[in-house]
């Protein structure tokens, strides 16, 4: 009989801890970059190597962070500091003959009225492939002020994310960049530009 | 002042050149605020950022519900029909599904992280799934015993599967190994309570087989987790008996379970065939210890009045009309 009593006191307790969890619980969390704390994002270090711990430390083999660029704060620039690697030497176009990205993610492409004669004239479009980019990060460490508008940024893509409880780029980030928060803060528009 | 001009020159001479044709061109952002598509022209439309989207929430709620499923027809399958090969069935399902489809996260093992951090921290709140995949297992145990180690356990099944040829580990270091799992849960939780910048998941992070259900991992985890399966032919479930804190925690609670796998004499023959059948030692002078049971009907499986093998002898007697 004392072994129903201890058994209803625990049913007791822990139906209590549950409600007390369900009272303050939200809905789906997510991991997300918070721009404003990622090395590569963060204004104010420039000229320095990109930090390529998101690509070293997840557990899925093609990292679940990946570079995005965000098209309506794109400068659209004619040499685009992500997309060359400026400090190659020209080539006959006048421009650097070396791209940034070492998987050749990224791709470039002349829009809107084309002036065929002067290229620096024209706008581009750089768009980053979702498959080949692995959130290495040095794209979105040139495009930042003063060489960049700091359209790209480092986001979580949440087709790879498994949603790690312990994220294991969380744990090797040295500024706690990686934060778990509500999914539908996640998917605000916008937050990829939160780089203030 | 003079002397020093055709020097100078020289040295202009010298380098200029030189410079301009290795160094890159002195790059200048060419624009303060970003082109719009009504400022770059010829029809273009600004394309929409990729956004993807997390597994549906109610994808999540079908595991809670697969979860409490499987609870069920554990408890079903080992005390209502005694069958071990259901249950090793179910205990292969279990790991294809939460273990190699989900990843293994989130588990009720490393939920025992978010919920002592959701105790604790007002400003940390964990999901509802997260709190059923959690509190579901404690109050089966709570009336069934460790129905959850079963069949149900993706780390569990993983090395319920591998075990070959189980030895009795003496008594006392048994329970001087068992102690290592209060230890474990004391740190788990004492590393997951402190202030978020330094909390720490560490079940999560030293769990030995989440690796295999990835198929990748940190090289030394994927080696632990091997040792583990290795040690596991030879010792049934390691990892559940002497490491899981989760595993203490069903421990307490199903102390105070109402029903359990039972070995009753009036049922079954008192030989001691179920004795040397457990891989676990939880069967003590022919008795199930219920804190100790993990559920895997092997005693069932071997004993000659129980489960499939009484079964095929009861169509026997149907067909030959006689019990021998």
């Amino acid at each position: 009989m004392s072994q129903d009593v201890t058994r209803r006191v625990a049913v007791l307790a822990l139906a209590g801890g549950a409600g007390f969890l369900v009272r303050k619980a939200h809905g789906q969390v997510v991991w997300q970059v918070n721009a404003s704390k990622c090395v590569n994002s963060r204004l104010g270090e420039v000229g320095v190597e990109a930090c390529t711990l998101c690509t070293s430390s997840c557990v899925v083999s093609l990292s679940a962070v990946r570079a995005v660029n965000e098209y309506s704060k794109c400068g659209r620039c004619n040499i685009c500091p992500a997309y060359f690697n400026i400090a190659s030497a020209v080539d006959d176009k006048g421009l650097p003959s070396e791209k940034l990205c070492p998987r050749d993610a990224i791709t470039r492409k002349a829009i809107g009225k084309i002036d065929p004669e002067d290229p620096s004239n024209n706008f581009y479009e750089y768009s980053i492939d979702e498959e080949k980019c692995d959130g290495c990060g040095r794209c979105v460490m040139k495009c930042k002020e003063p060489l960049g508008l700091g359209s790209i940024t480092l986001r979580v893509r949440y087709d790879r994310c498994v949603n790690c409880n312990n994220c294991a780029i969380s744990i090797s980030c040295p500024k706690s960049a990686l934060e778990q928060i509500p999914l539908r803060q996640a998917l605000r528009p916008g937050l990829a530009q939160r780089a203030e | 002042m003079a002397s020093c001009l055709p020097f100078a020159t020289l040295l202009v001479v010298l380098f200029l050149p030189w410079q301009v044709f290795a160094q890159a061109i002195q790059y200048s952002r060419p624009v303060e605020t970003a082109p719009q598509q009504d400022a770059i022209g010829g029809g273009y439309k600004t394309p929409a950022v990729q956004k993807t989207l997390p597994r549906s929430y109610w994808l999540q709620v079908f595991d809670v519900v697969m979860l409490a499923a499987a609870l069920g027809v554990s408890v079903w399958l080992v005390l209502k029909r005694r069958s071990r090969r259901w249950l090793a069935g179910l205990a292969i399902f279990s790991l294809a599904y939460f273990g190699f489809y989900r990843q293994g996260c989130v588990c009720p093992i490393g939920s025992i992280q978010n919920v002592a951090a959701a105790l604790v921290d007002a400003r940390y709140s964990i999901p509802i799934v997260v709190i059923a995949t959690f509190f579901l297992p404690l109050f089966v145990a709570l009336f069934f015993g460790r129905a959850f180690c079963g069949g149900v356990c993706a780390l569990g099944a993983m090395q319920e599967l591998v075990v070959l040829k189980p030895v009795r580990v003496p008594r006392r270091i048994d329970r001087a190994l068992g102690l290592l799992k209060y230890v474990y849960l004391l740190l788990a939780i004492l590393f997951a309570i402190r202030p978020a910048m330094a909390r720490d998941f560490v079940i999560c992070r030293f769990d030995p087989f989440v690796g295999f259900f990835r198929k990748t991992g940190a090289p030394h985890m994927l080696m632990i987790g091997g040792l583990f399966l290795v040690a596991g032919m030879f010792i049934g479930r390691p990892y559940c008996r002497y490491l899981c804190p989760y595993g203490a925690l069903l421990n307490w609670c199903s102390r105070m379970a109402k029903r359990g796998v039972r070995i009753t004499p009036h049922r079954e023959l008192d030989c001691g065939l179920c004795q040397d059948a457990c891989p676990y030692g939880a069967i003590e002078q022919m008795r199930a210890v219920r804190q100790d049971c993990l559920y895997c009907a092997r005693c069932y499986a071997s004993c000659p009045n129980q489960g499939e093998r009484a079964r095929a002898k009861q169509a026997l007697v149907s067909i030959t009309g006689s019990a021998r």
